[in-house]
């Protein structure tokens, strides 16, 4: 009995070797393996051995068909792994499989520039401060020397809650906010929404700014020229081409915007860049000495500058994002891209 | 502000510079330039061309047909105009042409006749209104010319985006003198300077307050023939988009593009007692009717003006039609002006009626320059309308303000540009653009800006002048010097951005959505008449009824983010906002803004995930559950010690939102207060939302979240001794909560369990009816040592005893 199980076996592994698809392998269980099969056979004969060998040939016999079940299963994985791959040496696994992914989300693309820019500051030692969305008339346009009836109010067009509470049109209100509470030296960036009631394509009613600010003894201009342009780069990972260009802001004077070469065309002229070469990233400038006046810093000792940027324009521009109302809708498909 | 490059050139030379490198020079001085574009560019294709001869249609009495010259070409050609006649020169637009209206000329058959062209009106030009006749040319003008060039419309308009400190250069004169400091070439303007004999006229003017009006100069022409404007008047306000009416209001018109000084020319016999009275209305003055031929409804404020009887133009802002120039005018009362710049923009604004004349009193006209403006609009209306220019006039000039001349420091200058500069370098910038300065001592200059720069006030606004000519691209770059401190970080920041990157990490997605709603959201979710969400900020002035209250909850709008991914057949949807929401307080005051986390699961639980391999189940309420532990944990508020800072809790009743199912409900308790809540969306608040399938959200207050003081990392030694396994199936009936067997076990006290955790829950055929099996491994562990089968066994008996006994339970065999 005992040689029978060993030759079965050992007849049983040969067979399996020589096997090469999958019909053959299903001939091969049926003889060996199947209801019928051979195993089956050699575990009824187990009934006509004596009582004492019994338990021994059992584990034996059983030993026997556990290891050619085992090698049979074996070799259908090596046939179900693809016969072209039979000669290598991994076969059970075909590893032109995708990869078993767990889904993970992400952030926002605004947040993703938002908290990029925020890092560029933090990492030149400004700190972070976050204001109300919903201001006061004084904060948003009193405070940067912007009166009623100013003509550069037209420059935002404002959400009003009340005869004096609005929807802040820029993050610059920190700025008093701040210069009110605290004393130079001071090196803030504010981010935060802000809102303007202006809605086309390149206008969204909502939209992120980050202002950001400095002020010391001897600050001057050419200092804001090198934070900026250490920013520039750094935010477009490249040694961009800059200008700086004069403009107007109530709060701050020389007051400057500042462009990048286009990073769409490198500044040969395209439709992104209305054929200029060039693209406004930022609003910049030396505060404004009332502005001082009226948190009570005293313009012949300190100076300083401030800066907002718009974080949507920037990820347009990084990403090249095309359509500005894409950023609210919240699409998956626009999400899962960044 | 718009001007054409021949226009520029006509008060500056502005030697070899190319159009484009003008409008970069014009950019970098701060005069940004939106666009150089050519003239009537659809008027390329077309040409001059000379009627040869002119017969009668055979078939229409109407129509004449035309031999015509177009330079060697001799065409024939079908035209209906009744001024075609024999050695005309008109406007040809040849087969192939587009024309201005779009339209594409072919050629064609004229009943029955073949017309190889078209010969056009003005009109068809777009250059007027007239469609009389065809365009008449001179008759000394060569045929087969561009007609672009031969109009002299062979031209370059330059847009200025000004800003709103540069009222100056609203005017093609401001314009040229800032080039004339480029090119260092004089300004050669039509009238550089003007005075006025003083009063010797047979009208008088009066101000009322000469705070609303700070000067106010007029004059009289008589004699005038009101007719359309010579083409070089016309050509100049096409080429920058102006209408041209007559050549009264033509000349006016081209004066303040000219000087940036608004001048309005009244019908002098309209105006009663040969008076004019610059007041508020009074309060019998309720409406009047501007030239435009529109009523408008007065309000107190708004500055008139007036004659003997009755108010005759809205000041600064438009011509009243009652003292319209009209073509039988003959006399004009020629008014030139400066208003209070608030008054008028605030008219303006309650009008609703911006005008080019508005837009430059609301930033301010240089008052010296009145009378320079009104001599030279005299001066053409004489010689291109034939009147006679009365001598003398009116000159109230009673809101004087004082000659703002000021000190500038070199030293200051310097330190707030970072660049070094002297008396010198200051001095000749300054003067290049007509700002005069001589030296007052060692460090200082006296400057005396020129009355046209109102915005030259305070010392800093000569610093911008010299920042702007010196060229901020000269300016070096640096970086400052600052002394070296930590930036505080704001802990909430910090939370926040944990949370997102820990809820990015389990699939979600974040969303920003605006944060002003409809407020037809809270109806949609069934919010209470008297729920605090109905009490919501509205906006005075929104753009939409979509977006005009600022919400009070984030999940609508996450709702409505679902349902347009489904309509984009992306139904695995997991998105979540960290954003404020905002709640009134009194009147003119700011509202409380909080910070809330919102998350919305819905579809399939590995979301695009390989079928391959994940399964298609859709998500559950114990996913949103999960998800929250997860960050929770994170967050080191839950499972990272003894006591929980926060627990989940089965709500009463009244607890439950009325968009919430309540079966599958549970709230966040913290010790500071209710947390939040995540629950299964009610089916019929989600089909309000269209969406048809199964949604399950949670809500926290983030803020609240923030201010609970996170469990401290602490160090526990890692076992040195084996863990012992035991795992107990036990039947019990299906009320008996998972929750409540795990807490037995917990708080049984017994030695050495280390961790016990629920490894399935059964209920089906071969179990008895009401009954449930759930299995729970046990893993014990001693610190001390190595645990053997009689130490596990005594504790196990026990804890098997408690469950059996306690939920009336069993152990399941086999």
């Amino acid at each position: 009995m005992e040689q029978e199980i060993l030759s079965l076996q050992g007849l049983a592994k040969e067979q399996l070797a020589a096997i090469e698809n999958g019909e053959q392998l299903e001939e091969f269980r049926i003889r060996f393996l199947g209801r019928k099969g051979q195993f089956s056979s050699l575990m009824k004969g187990l009934g006509k051995v004596p009582v004492e060998d019994k338990p021994r040939l059992g584990q034996m016999a059983n030993k026997a068909k556990k290891e050619v079940e085992a090698l049979y299963t074996e070799k259908q994985q090596t046939l179900a792994g693809g016969s072209s791959r039979a000669t290598q040496k991994s076969g059970a696994i075909d590893l032109t499989l995708p990869g078993r992914r767990p889904q993970s989300g992400k952030l926002h693309p605004v947040t993703q520039i938002m908290n990029e820019v925020c890092s560029i500051f933090e990492s030149l030692g400004f700190s972070v401060a976050e204001g109300p969305d919903v201001e006061h008339d004084h904060y948003n346009f009193e405070a940067l020397n912007i009166p009623a009836h100013h003509p550069a109010r037209d420059m935002h067009d404002t959400f009003y809650v009340s005869d004096s509470i609005l929807l802040r049109t820029h993050t610059s209100p920190m700025q008093a906010r701040i210069m009110e509470t605290q004393q130079p030296p001071l090196r803030v960036i504010a981010p935060g929404k802000v809102y303007r009631c202006d809605s086309d394509i390149t206008h969204t009613p909502m939209f992120h700014q980050v202002e950001g600010f400095l002020v010391d003894r001897q600050v001057s201009f050419a200092d804001l020229k090198g934070i900026l342009t250490t920013f520039t780069q750094k935010m477009f990972e490249k040694d961009l081409d800059l200008r700086f260009r004069p403009s107007f802001f109530p709060f701050t004077e020389p007051s400057a915007e500042v462009d990048i070469a286009c990073v769409i065309c490198g500044g040969s002229g395209c439709r992104v860049c209305k054929r200029t070469g060039w693209l406004e990233i930022l609003g910049a400038g030396m505060i404004d000495p009332e502005v001082f006046k009226m948190v009570g810093y005293d313009p012949e000792i300190y100076s300083g500058f401030a800066f907002g940027l718009g974080i949507e324009r920037i990820a347009m521009l990084k990403y090249g994002i095309d359509d500005i109302r894409l950023y609210y809708e919240n699409d998956l498909r626009f999400l899962s891209q960044f | 502000m718009k001007f054409t490059l021949s226009w520029l050139k006509e008060y500056v030379d502005t030697g070899d510079l190319s159009p484009e490198a003008l409008a970069e020079h014009l950019t970098m001085l701060g005069l940004e330039v939106e666009g150089v574009t050519e003239v009537f560019p659809e008027l390329k294709p077309l040409k001059t061309a000379k009627v040869l001869s002119v017969e009668p249609h055979p078939n229409a009495d109407s129509l004449h047909l035309c031999e015509v010259a177009v330079g060697e070409e001799i065409l024939s050609i079908v035209c209906g105009a009744p001024n075609v006649r024999k050695d005309l020169v008109t406007a040809i637009a040849l087969p192939g042409t587009i024309m201005p209206d779009g339209m594409k000329i072919k050629p064609s058959k004229v009943r029955g006749v073949k017309s190889n062209g078209m010969l056009c009106s003005e009109r068809e030009l777009g250059l007027s209104d007239s469609h009389t006749g065809i365009m008449e040319l001179p008759d000394d003008l060569a045929h087969g010319l561009p007609l672009r060039s031969a109009l002299g419309l062979d031209d370059l308009q330059i847009e200025v985006d000004l800003t709103p400190n540069r009222p100056d250069c609203a005017s093609v004169i401001g314009v040229a003198r800032e080039v004339a400091g480029i090119t260092r070439t004089p300004l050669t303007p039509p009238v550089s300077k003007a005075v006025l004999e003083p009063d010797t006229c047979e009208f008088t003017v009066d101000i009322e307050d000469s705070e609303q009006c700070g000067r106010y100069a007029a004059r009289l022409i008589k004699g005038v023939t009101v007719a359309p404007s010579p083409w070089w008047i016309r050509k100049r306000l096409l080429s920058i988009g102006l209408r041209p009416i007559n050549n009264v209001v033509d000349i006016t018109n081209l004066v303040m593009m000219e000087y940036g000084q608004p001048l309005h020319a009244f019908d002098y016999d309209t105006l009663a007692g040969r008076q004019i009275l610059v007041r508020f209305p009074k309060s019998s003055e309720k409406t009047f009717t501007t030239l435009d031929g529109v009523e408008r409804t007065l309000e107190q404020d708004m500055l008139m003006i007036c004659d003997a009887a009755q108010p005759v133009a809205v000041a600064g802002v438009m011509g009243g039609l009652n003292s319209e120039v009209t073509e039988t005018t003959t006399n004009i009362l020629l008014e030139s002006a400066c208003f209070n710049a608030i008054s008028i923009r605030r008219t303006a604004r309650r009008l609703n009626l911006p005008s080019e004349a508005s837009y430059r009193f609301e930033r301010g006209v240089d008052p010296d320059g009145c009378i320079t403006a009104m001599e030279r609009a005299a001066s053409l209306l004489s010689e291109v309308a034939g009147g006679t220019v009365v001598p003398g006039g009116v000159d109230r000039y009673g809101g004087i303000r004082p000659l703002n001349s000021q000190t500038l420091r070199i030293s200051r200058t310097s330190a707030l540009l970072g660049i070094d500069l002297d008396y010198d370098k200051i001095a000749d910038l300054l003067q290049s653009i007509g700002i005069r300065c001589v030296e007052k001592d060692k460090d200082t200059l006296w400057v005396n800006p020129p009355s046209f720069r109102i915005d030259i006030e305070r010392e800093v606004d000569l610093v911008e002048e010299v920042a702007r000519l010196i060229g901020y691209d000269n300016i070096p770059t640096s970086l400052p010097t600052v002394s070296l401190s930590y930036p505080e970080q704001d802990p909430q920041r910090r939370l926040r951005s944990q949370t997102a990157d820990l809820l990015t990490s389990i699939g979600f997605f974040e969303a920003i959505n605006y944060s002003f709603v409809t407020e037809k959201h809270l109806s949609l979710m069934q919010l209470a008449e008297n729920d605090l969400r109905r009490k919501q900020v509205a906006l005075l002035n929104p753009l939409s009824e979509e977006q005009s209250v600022m919400r009070t909850m984030l999940l609508p709008a996450l709702l409505e983010n679902v349902k347009r991914n489904i309509n984009f057949q992306k139904n695995n949807v997991k998105l979540f906002e960290l954003g404020k929401v905002f709640s009134p307080q009194g009147e003119n005051e700011q509202p409380i803004e909080k910070e809330r986390l919102t998350g919305i699961l819905s579809g399939r639980r590995d979301g695009d995930a390989s079928s391959l391999y994940f399964s298609d189940e859709n998500v559950d309420i114990l996913d949103a559950k999960g998800g929250l532990e997860e960050l929770l944990e994170n967050l080191r508020l839950q499972g990272c010690s003894a006591t929980d800072l926060v627990e989940f809790r089965i709500p009463e009743e009244e607890e439950v939102e009325p968009y919430s199912d309540a079966a599958q409900c549970l709230l966040l308790d913290s010790k500071k207060g209710a947390l939040g809540q995540l629950a299964r969306l009610q089916p019929e608040v989600a089909k309000l939302f269209g969406i048809k399938q199964e949604l399950f959200f949670f809500d926290l207050d983030f803020e609240l979240l923030c201010s609970l003081q996170a469990i401290p990392k602490n160090f526990s030694s890692l076992p040195v001794f084996p863990a012992v396994k035991r795992d107990i199936a036990l039947l019990v009936p299906v009320e008996v909560k998972a929750g409540d067997l795990l807490e037995t076990v917990r708080s049984s006290k017994e030695k050495f369990i280390e961790h016990c955790e629920i490894f399935d829950v059964y209920q089906g055929k071969s179990l008895e009816k009401g009954t449930k099996s759930v299995a729970i491994s046990l893993t014990y562990r001693s610190p001390t040592k190595t645990l053997t089968e009689k130490n596990v066994n005594k504790s196990h008996t026990k804890i098997i005893q408690k469950l059996t006994s306690q939920f009336n339970g069993s152990l399941r065999e086999g």
